[in-house]
């Protein structure tokens, strides 16, 4: 009965998620250099046989909880995107969710948007680049093609660029709680190369609406 | 150990960070790159770290002070800006190996490494604060548009520097311009201020 899942194999799943949780504390503590399997399986509280049933090693690890934050944050992004509401008024609905995902998953989060971009191995940064991309082809998604002639191809990658900076900033303080409280400013810098002033700032205002709203 | 051997050494410590890892980072190298005792070294560092950190500090110091100088000109602040960022653009093309060191290698060690590159960025935010008064609408803007203008900046140029293509970036001057004017200026006025730079370089 292939479809039965066993007791042995629930465990299995739970050791798994507890290990990769553990990698991302300790990277958010010490930093991905500085981590080690030993420390991540005392905080885990698995044995190395455990661990290399699921992981070849300390990378092999990271890479998986990195892949977990972006399939979290993918999957935030589907359901906010299936909302009824006009397009520009889902975008927000999605910053919105995937800035509560990595308040919620700060340790994740700072895995994602610092060590792997900064810190850990040459794969774990390819990961943070293709992710990269894939949010600035979203934020291009903005650009009605009415803009001033001549604007940058890099505007959308720049414009996330300094979200990323602020997003980074407050994890690193320990507030990921503000984040959500920020939409409104990253809707602004996501638009205003696209859209100019005025509606970016009427975009915002729209999305402060969005930030108070509860279990989106 | 006089100013122009700490000055050695600090540099060859972030040489040895870029080019070997920090774990294989060694003090004995930059020593004696510099022409420093273990005796002088211990007398000013505790440890590999101490003189990492103080290496770091000294180059985004540097850093700074040569973009707020650029940036005092007189001018109006769009054209202090670009002024100030073309010449860190050209520093960063002139020294990629330093320009790793403080975007990737030291940032990369630890969080209270990467903490310090939090604070370079946040070094840039006062530059910014005169372009509220260039804004094209009369409605505040956000709390955090500087910041939001020097990471806009920073995504580039560390996409590049990490590529190994620094050199590249004094020729990205007017995209990157248009990247940090955008948030206070709005996208017509910043293209004027882009092709007026491509224009002029």
């Amino acid at each position: 009965m292939g479809s039965t899942i066993t007791g042995n194999e629930v465990l299995a799943v739970s050791d798994r998620d507890r290990i990769v949780q553990a990698m991302a504390e300790c990277c958010a503590e010490v930093g991905y250099q500085r981590t080690t399997v030993a420390a991540v399986l005392e905080r885990a509280g698995v044995d190395e046989e455990r661990f290399a049933s699921h992981f070849t090693g300390k990378e092999d690890c990271a890479l998986a909880a990195l892949n977990k934050i972006v399939s979290e944050t993918l999957a935030r992004i589907s359901m906010a995107d299936s909302r009824s509401e006009p397009a520009i008024d889902r975008r927000k609905f999605e910053g919105k969710a995937i800035l509560d995902l990595l308040a919620t998953r700060s340790a994740f989060a700072r895995l994602g948007l610092v060590e792997s971009r900064q810190g850990g191995t040459a794969r774990m940064h390819h990961s943070y680049e293709s992710a990269a991309r894939v949010l600035a082809l979203m934020a291009e998604r903005f650009d009605g093609g009415d803009g001033p002639p001549g604007r940058p191809s890099v505007s959308a990658r720049a414009a996330l660029g300094g979200v990323e900076a602020v997003v980074r900033r407050e994890l690193m303080a320990n507030r990921g709680e503000r984040l959500s409280q920020l939409l409104p400013d990253f809707v602004y810098a996501v638009l205003v190369p696209f859209v100019g002033q005025g509606e970016a700032l009427r975009q915002a205002r729209l999305a402060a609406r969005v930030a108070a709203e509860e279990g989106l | 150990m006089n100013a122009q051997q700490r000055e050695m050494l600090l540099r060859a410590m972030l040489e040895e960070l870029v080019g070997n890892g920090y774990g294989d980072a060694s003090v004995e190298r930059a020593r004696e790159v510099a022409g420093i005792s273990a005796s002088e070294f211990a007398a000013e560092f505790s440890d590999k770290d101490e003189c990492l950190f103080a290496a770091y500090d000294c180059l985004t110091d540097r850093v700074v002070a040569t973009a707020n100088a650029d940036c005092d000109q007189g001018d109006p602040w769009p054209e202090r800006i670009k002024v100030g960022l073309e010449s860190l653009l050209q520093a960063v093309a002139a020294y990629p190996q330093m320009a790793t060191a403080l975007t990737r290698s030291f940032p990369g060690i630890r969080p209270a490494a990467y903490q310090r590159y939090v604070e370079l960025l946040s070094r840039f935010e006062p530059l910014m604060r005169e372009g509220r008064e260039y804004s094209g609408v009369e409605e505040e803007l956000p709390g955090e548009v500087e910041l939001l203008a020097v990471g806009a900046a920073e995504a580039i140029i560390f996409a590049e520097v990490d590529a190994g293509r620094a050199q590249r970036l004094p020729g990205m001057l007017p995209e990157i311009l248009f990247s940090v004017l955008v948030p206070f200026m709005g996208p017509d006025r910043a293209a004027d201020e882009m092709r007026s730079a491509a224009v002029s370089t």
